[in-house]
């Protein structure tokens, strides 16, 4: 048996440096329970009634001290971190680290002016405590979990819906791992897909079959269950066994036979299709277990090595029984398990996982920071897995809280990375965080629903498919660089999200601020707080209220270049429809909005599309 | 560029400098023909037996019948008669094998050259391309995708990514201005303002890099060249031609690109999973993609572009030989055909399959050898590396050998 002996002998290391004795500090604050608090971030999806939830156990004092281990570290390498940001800049980073969004701007004021010790500790609760928590972290693991997979039998909304109920219950992540992995039972309701996740909800309720949106992850694993293996290593505990699918592994002392008895233990999941291979819309399927491989794999050369193999876990431990719970319990309760759940949190946050990549732990590519790693790995096993403590204690440290800008005397270069995460570092903000930023910022939700003819729900879940589509970004590992594509500017410079969102169009924040009764300072101040989440600096008003009070003329439209854009069309006389913009969900938006002749409004208007398309805006930092 | 004056540089330094780029123990030297690449791609897994290999004597051919075409000892599904008529240009590898049946992992593997792995995201030859060769100067994208996601260029970075446009013909989403062109330029002015401010208050990088992005997208809407994506002006013979379907109107799209100086097009064709009514579909599909083909390399031949045009058929792999019980055909890599026209190939009829369609019979080619054929004739060497991420050098095929018989 050729088991990775390096591995097994590290992998034990590991858990007795986690049972020795460490530092436990005392958490700064005196609130205890982050559930019961006052409002909640407002909500873009108006389905939903804001409500706050109670999670299972609320946090107590305790957890590793974070500060002075990684205090430890930087003067054990002679590093200097950088100033702490101010209020404004924290506020805006943990809603968009915790709740995906940018915070509201009477959020903004109340927090800059809020003089208590201590309310950094409340705010933090306070998000994890919100429904859009659960919202956030539920399209969180559905991108890690599916992709973009769109096949027929996969209902995204029905593995959306039951990740939130996990969120939002706060279940223990070992267990809303095990269920993921050991799914069983029906996949979704069928029938035609449903266009918004209320009505999916609806669906599922009324639904007389009990339907386990957790079905849907293993059906993605359907036809590979090679590729399973390698992913659920790969997501949860952060082992690369991929490569030895086709091959000894090159650099770890994986070998291909340690490959084929851990994907062994994930042929048992059989799918039996309730719907017929014609049916249109979503098919129903149901997931179970059988005591032997699948027989259609044993008819592929590569798959019947896999199934010939004795089921076996990484570290060479026999499988037997139920194979999925028999590895779903080795997984969520292997040491590497909790270590992942932390990389991966740590990453999200600060920028950078202990280990980069992030799922990629081997004893060839060692911890930045081995000693605060483990505590807060042993932190997060021993209290039950609880992924909200672990966040706040994370959201909560000093390390967190820096600014971007290097310290006086470390290196001043901000292209290479920071050593030891001494800065905050910036990056660009994911689809769904950047769509649920603009529509918050612009509220041009609020100035469809008032046109009447639209199902904004729907609206908004095609922006999202078309925004994830474009705007993805790996997670995964560090890039220090922006990579942007052309597409993703151009949505900024002319797509008809930002343009509708920065046009005063009736219901819109820019409409309110431009035909209000404020002064032009006031009127820039309200614009940046939107967005930016901040005041205006001094400079920044006096050029922007110059610019408010002596707008430029607005040139007249030539007749003899083609009509306006704004109208439906681009059919240039030749009587047929053709959508300008065909896979922008907004291009039936059939409003005729004449741009507008009133230069003081253009220039508000410009105002606002100036910090929608800036970096500011779209970046975390 | 006529003739003489390409005579005159390969006597020159021009030849000199390529020696040493390309000389090699195992070859003779020669510039690269192909300055642009097609890719037709086939979404779904086109039958080879309905379409370049069919089988009438034999029980797997089904209702099929083949037709002679202008290449001497190539027959054809009888549904491709435009293609039957030019068929002399084409060079149609029927020898081709693979072993990924799964969608997602076939298409990797086609665009790539290599299977799917979760340690690395690797380039598309239209990444590399793009990298290797470089975009116009005229504000257009090295690499363009019609009517399909295609893939990107993984680690060589998004920037080397293709230019998606969903309907082939329309304009591309987004390039044109909101607003009136003065106030665009204004905008563009208190942007640039607001993100000198920040890139100093927050000492980022980002910002001047997202500035870079911006700035190629501003150009890419006020290139003299944008309409290259629109057939507007495209006469009616053209678009009868070409046929009035998305495809057809992609090809034309894909001319007039490369005219523009684009390297990389592919044209996407979905629909030819054909588990069930493979027959009826197979003709349909003929029916779009047969006359837009033939039309496309015409087109190209009469403009004097063809020589330095590659156009690629191909598709995720083939289909059961064995008709399933839905009179249709399910996943097959084993055997499968593609086609190359263009570019510095050879036309002609290049490996064949056994009387059943079931295997390949002589040699067998990969994936990664079309891919390095496809490399070499646009000069790049297939065994060119660039470092990934996690420092793992990954060349630009995975050990494949150029098709020797399928290049001039």
């Amino acid at each position: 048996m050729t088991f990775p002996v390096d591995l097994l002998s590290y992998v034990r290391r590991m858990s007795r440096v986690t049972t020795a004795a460490l530092t436990i500090g005392l958490a700064c604050g005196a609130s205890l329970a982050f559930a019961q608090c006052g409002s909640s971030p407002t909500p873009h999806t108006a389905s939903q009634t804001p409500k706050v939830v109670a999670s299972i156990a609320p946090p107590v004092f305790g957890g590793p001290d974070v500060d002075a281990l990684l205090a430890k570290a930087w003067a054990a390498r002679g590093v200097t971190p950088s100033a702490a940001a101010d209020d404004a800049t924290f506020l805006r980073r943990v809603y968009i680290d915790v709740v995906g969004t940018i915070p509201p701007p009477e959020k903004v004021t109340a927090f800059i002016a809020d003089t208590s010790p201590g309310k950094r500790e409340k705010l933090v609760d306070e998000l994890l405590g919100s429904p859009t928590y659960a919202e956030h972290w539920a399209d969180y693991w559905e991108d890690e979990l599916i992709g973009q997979a769109r096949a027929q039998d996969i209902d995204r909304f029905a593995l959306r819906l039951w990740l939130r109920d996990q969120f939002t219950k706060n279940t223990p992540w070992d267990k809303v791992v095990f269920s993921l992995i050991t799914a069983t039972g029906q996949n979704t309701v069928g029938g035609e897909r449903s266009k918004s996740m209320g009505e999916a909800a609806k669906a599922i309720a009324a639904s007389d079959t009990p339907i386990n949106g957790a079905v849907n992850y293993v059906l993605k694993f359907r036809d590979t269950p090679q590729d399973w293996a390698g992913s659920a290593s790969k997501t949860f505990l952060g082992v690369q066994i991929q490569c030895a699918q086709c091959h000894d592994h090159k650099t770890e002392k994986w070998k291909q036979q340690d490959f084929q008895k851990f994907a062994a233990c994930f042929m048992r999941a059989q799918t039996v299709p309730l719907d017929g291979p014609m049916m249109k819309g979503l098919k129903r399927a149901l997931v179970r277990d059988i005591d032997r491989p699948l027989p259609r794999f044993m008819k592929d050369n590569d798959l019947a090595v896999i199934g010939r193999a004795t089921p076996t876990a990484l570290d060479g431990t026999a499988m037997g029984g139920t194979l999925r719970e028999s590895v779903a319990t080795w997984i969520t309760q292997n040491p590497w398990f909790a270590r992942e759940a932390v990389n991966r949190v740590w990453a999200h946050f600060l920028g950078r996982g202990f280990i980069d990549p992030i799922d990629d732990i081997r004893p060839s590519n060692a911890s930045d920071a081995p000693e605060l790693e483990d505590a807060l790995a042993k932190d997060f096993t021993d209290h039950h897995y609880d992924l909200k403590r672990l966040m706040r204690i994370v959201a909560l440290s000093r390390a967190y809280g820096l600014s971007t800008v290097p310290a006086q005397g470390s290196p001043q270069d901000t292209k290479v990375p920071p050593v030891l995460w001494s800065r905050f570092r910036t990056s660009p903000l994911g689809p769904n965080e950047l769509l649920d930023a603009v529509i918050d910022a612009t509220q041009v939700d609020d100035a469809l629903r008032r046109l009447g003819r639209f199902n904004v729900e729907e609206l908004t879940e095609r922006l999202r498919t078309l925004y994830g589509f474009v705007f993805d970004v790996d997670e995964e590992f560090d890039r220090p660089t922006f990579e942007g594509t052309i597409t993703q500017a151009l949505i900024g410079l002319n797509g008809r999200l930002i343009a509708g969102g920065s046009t005063a169009l009736p219901g819109t924040a820019v409409a309110r601020v431009a035909r209000s009764e404020m002064t032009d300072a006031q009127k820039v101040e309200a614009l940046y707080l939107r967005t930016l989440s901040r005041k205006p600096s001094a400079e920044e008003t006096d050029t922007w209220t110059k610019y408010l009070a002596n707008p430029p003329a607005l040139s007249e439209p030539d007749p003899t270049t083609k009509p306006p854009m704004r109208k439906n069309g681009g059919n240039r006389g030749k009587g047929q429809f053709r959508p300008r913009n065909p896979g922008d969900p907004l291009a039936r938006v059939n409003e005729r909005v004449p741009e507008t002749r009133d230069p003081k409004v253009a220039a508000v208007e410009d105002l606002m599309w100036t910090l929608l398309n800036s970096s500011e805006f779209v970046l975390n930092h | 560029m006529n003739r003489r004056h390409l005579l005159m540089l390969g006597a020159g330094g021009f030849l000199g400098a390529l020696l040493s780029r390309y000389s090699r123990a195992d070859g003779p030297v020669r510039p690269p023909k192909a300055k642009a690449i097609v890719l037709l791609w086939m979404n779904g897994g086109p039958s080879h037996l309905e379409t370049w290999d069919p089988k009438p004597g034999h029980a797997n051919g089904g209702p099929t019948k083949a037709i002679k075409t202008s290449l001497a000892g190539l027959s054809v599904s009888e549904n491709m008669p435009h293609i039957a008529q030019m068929a002399s240009k084409l060079t149609v590898i029927r020898g081709m094998s693979s072993k990924e049946g799964n969608h997602q992992r076939a298409q990797y593997l086609m665009h790539t050259g290599y299977a799917p792995t979760p340690t690395v995201v690797h380039p598309s030859l239209g990444g590399w391309v793009s990298k290797k060769l470089g975009a116009p100067t005229n504000g257009l994208p090295a690499f363009v995708s019609l009517g399909g996601p295609s893939f990107g260029a993984g680690f060589l970075g998004v920037s080397n990514g293709p230019f998606v446009v969903q309907k082939a013909g329309a304009h591309p989403d987004n390039v044109a201005p909101e607003t009136a062109g003065d106030r665009f330029a204004r905008r563009q002015a208190l942007l640039a303002q607001a993100e000198q401010r920040f890139a100093q208050q927050s000492a980022s990088p980002m910002v001047d890099e997202r500035r870079a992005v911006y700035g190629r997208a501003v150009s890419l809407m006020g290139s003299r060249d944008v309409g290259a994506f629109d057939v507007d002006d495209e006469t009616q013979a053209v678009k009868t031609d070409y046929g009035d379907t998305d495809f057809g109107r992609g090809c034309i799209v894909a001319r007039r690109l490369v005219t523009s100086g684009v390297r990389f097009v592919e044209v996407v064709q979905d629909g030819w999973d054909t588990h069930q009514n493979n027959f009826e579909r197979t003709k349909a599909q003929l029916g779009i993609v047969d006359p837009a083909v033939a039309a496309l390399v015409k087109d190209l031949d009469q403009r004097g572009l063809l020589a330095s045009t590659l156009v690629v058929w191909l598709g995720d792999f083939g289909r059961t030989p064995r008709i399933n019980g839905n009179e249709g055909r399910d996943h097959y890599p084993q055997a499968w055909s593609c086609a190359l026209a263009g570019g510095g190939t050879k036309p002609g009829l290049v490996g064949g399959t056994d009387a059943g369609g079931e295997h390949v019979a002589g040699t067998a080619y990969g994936v990664p050898d079309l891919l390095a054929t496809c490399a070499k004739l646009v000069g790049l060497d297939p065994r060119e590396e660039a470092m990934s991420p996690v420092g793992r050098p990954i060349a630009i095929t995975d050990g494949g050998q150029p098709i020797a018989p399928a290049m001039a």
